[in-house]
């Protein structure tokens, strides 16, 4: 029953929230409205058993990266003008491809969904599960990707470098 | 997630949640009257001694002052974000504290009561609000979202000055989460554990270092971790943006930086929002580092006399940390911006990292 009641509060503000988010027209409301959300979907983590998961799922997300957008869009200091519509058949394309990804979603959610308790499976959320998972069964994908940030963090740099040296 | 508790486990939840709030909350006035005379003291000057002995009710006559003065909220502001920045600093700082242990835990036994049995069957009492085996992780969620509070109030604010202690505090916690958070893997590597419970457990006792006197088994005197224990201490003021790191607000150069705009309780709720962070990276150094709620040269019997003594030590550790951050306070001069970022990326962060290969080679030898 506290269950169902915490799911459905949360559920409620993660959803309202991202709502906000591509709804607002201020991107500084935008940013804190998706760290709400964030935060509403660790709840969920913390319901399906997952606190590890929560807890990542708070300091990435909410704690680092929102953190970081929040900067840049400070800096940038964005004034919400209302921009004219320059390109009609890409803003009929996007809505439509939305509205039948949300009608599929819908749709297989509602087929597939369970409301009844699931049995106990024999899955492991616990930081040393899923460390080991990460470091034995998929350590060439984790590996991939941190070469994949690597080399963001490379590209970054050397845009910056140049740019600089640009200026000079 | 099945739970299994019983209304004997629900009235003890309740009563630690209902202490360790209040005793956060009174931290704040004695903290304030401290901070006062401690800088008095440190510039020999006599500070607040007029209300009450000592001064003490100073503390409440600020509070009152705070209450009196208009709550204004200035017409550019953004009203929403305005008046909700100083709860988003607020909760972090309280809610941060419930996986913090604070004392042994000790075994009730069964008592009658009134004609009713209480404790049936005899329990642990656990000393503290929740025991979840990812507490570190936990405490670096919720202090990450303390950042949220100075840059709402920044940007709310629509000021310049409060805007760029906003930028700083942005810049200058994301850079120090990183030393901070680091610093802790050391302590973790060595416990075996994200639970802070494990973490101090493994501090109690004692180690002979070359075979002379008794040593605490302290993090912070371990041979592998006292560089953790020096770069945890430094990012945590950095992370509660205190003197020398308090770039947020600096009075010299942005009046009172991301607060600027505020006033009345609105005011007095970011005000109290440092003290309780203040506290809570206090009792968190404590835990990792200082042997938690552990007695040195003294084992603590399971009974309620060793959790009265072991919360007593608790407190008395906490205190003694709470009066550096005054000290250090009224002692160092603000950095430089500059080297203060330098100081996080370039020296801080390297030796967290130095630290972690150091304690997982140590493991790797069986010292540890």
């Amino acid at each position: 029953m506290l269950e169902f009641i915490v799911f459905f509060f949360f559920a409620a503000v993660a959803i309202v929230f991202a709502l906000v988010v591509i709804l607002h027209r201020n991107p500084v409301v935008g940013a804190l409205s998706l760290v709400a959300s964030f935060f509403a979907l660790a709840v969920m983590y913390v319901l399906l058993d997952a606190p590890f998961l929560a807890a990542l799922q708070v300091i990435v997300y909410a704690g680092a990266i929102m953190v970081l957008f929040l900067f840049v869009i400070m800096l940038l200091n964005l004034q919400h003008v209302a921009e004219p519509n320059t390109r009609p058949v890409q803003q009929f394309l996007g809505y439509f491809a939305s509205a039948t990804f949300a009608a599929g979603l819908v749709y297989y959610v509602s087929k597939y969904a369970v409301l009844h308790a699931l049995p106990p499976t024999r899955f492991s959320t616990s930081a040393q599960a899923i460390g080991e998972r990460l470091f034995e069964a998929y350590i060439f994908p984790f590996e991939m990707v941190s070469i994949l940030l690597l080399a963001a963090i490379v590209g970054a740099l050397m845009l910056s470098g140049k740019a600089a040296v640009a200026i000079r | 997630m099945s739970y299994a508790f019983d209304t004997t486990d629900i009235v003890l939840s309740v009563v630690k949640i209902a202490v360790v709030l209040l005793a956060l909350l009174n931290v704040v006035p004695i903290m304030v009257w401290v901070e006062r005379r401690g800088s008095a003291l440190i510039q020999d000057r006599p500070g607040p001694n007029r209300v009450g002995p000592f001064g003490l009710l100073q503390s409440f006559a600020d509070a009152l002052k705070f209450i009196l003065k208009e709550d204004i909220i200035p017409a550019g502001a953004h009203k929403w974000i305005y008046t909700l920045a100083p709860t988003f600093g607020l909760l972090p700082a309280l809610t941060t504290i419930a996986v913090v242990p604070w004392g042994r835990k000790f075994f009730i036994e069964e008592r009658e009561f009134l004609g009713r049995t209480l404790f049936e069957g005899g329990r642990w009492f656990e000393p503290v609000i929740v025991n979840v085996n990812v507490g570190i992780l936990i405490v670096f969620a919720l202090a990450s979202l303390g950042v949220y509070g100075i840059v709402a109030a920044g940007w709310a604010s629509n000021n310049k000055y409060s805007m760029f202690g906003a930028i700083r505090a942005s810049a200058q916690m994301i850079s120090y989460e990183l030393a901070l958070t680091l610093a802790a893997v050391s302590v973790l590597l060595a416990a075996g554990s994200l639970r802070l419970t494990d973490v101090v457990w493994q501090q109690s006792g004692t180690f002979r270092l070359f075979d002379t006197i008794p040593i605490p088994a302290w993090n912070a005197f371990s041979p592998a971790m006292w560089i953790a224990f020096v770069v945890f201490v430094v990012a945590g003021f950095a992370e509660t943006n205190r003197l020398p790191f308090d770039f947020a607000e600096a009075e010299a150069e942005l009046v009172a930086g991301y607060h600027t705009e505020y006033s009345s309780m609105k005011f007095a709720l970011f005000f109290m929002a440092e003290y309780m962070a203040m506290t809570t990276m206090s009792a968190l150094i404590v835990t990792l580092f200082l042997g938690g709620w552990d007695i040195p040269w003294y084992n603590e019997p399971p009974t309620f006399l060793g959790f009265i003594l072991s919360v007593a030590a608790f407190v008395a550790k906490v205190a003694l940390l709470l009066f550096v951050f005054v000290w250090v306070r009224w002692t160092i001069p603000r950095l430089k911006y500059d080297i203060l970022m330098r100081l996080g990326w370039k020296v801080f962060l390297p030796l967290a990292f130095l630290n972690i290969v150091i304690v997982a080679a140590f493991i790797a030898m069986r010292w540890l």
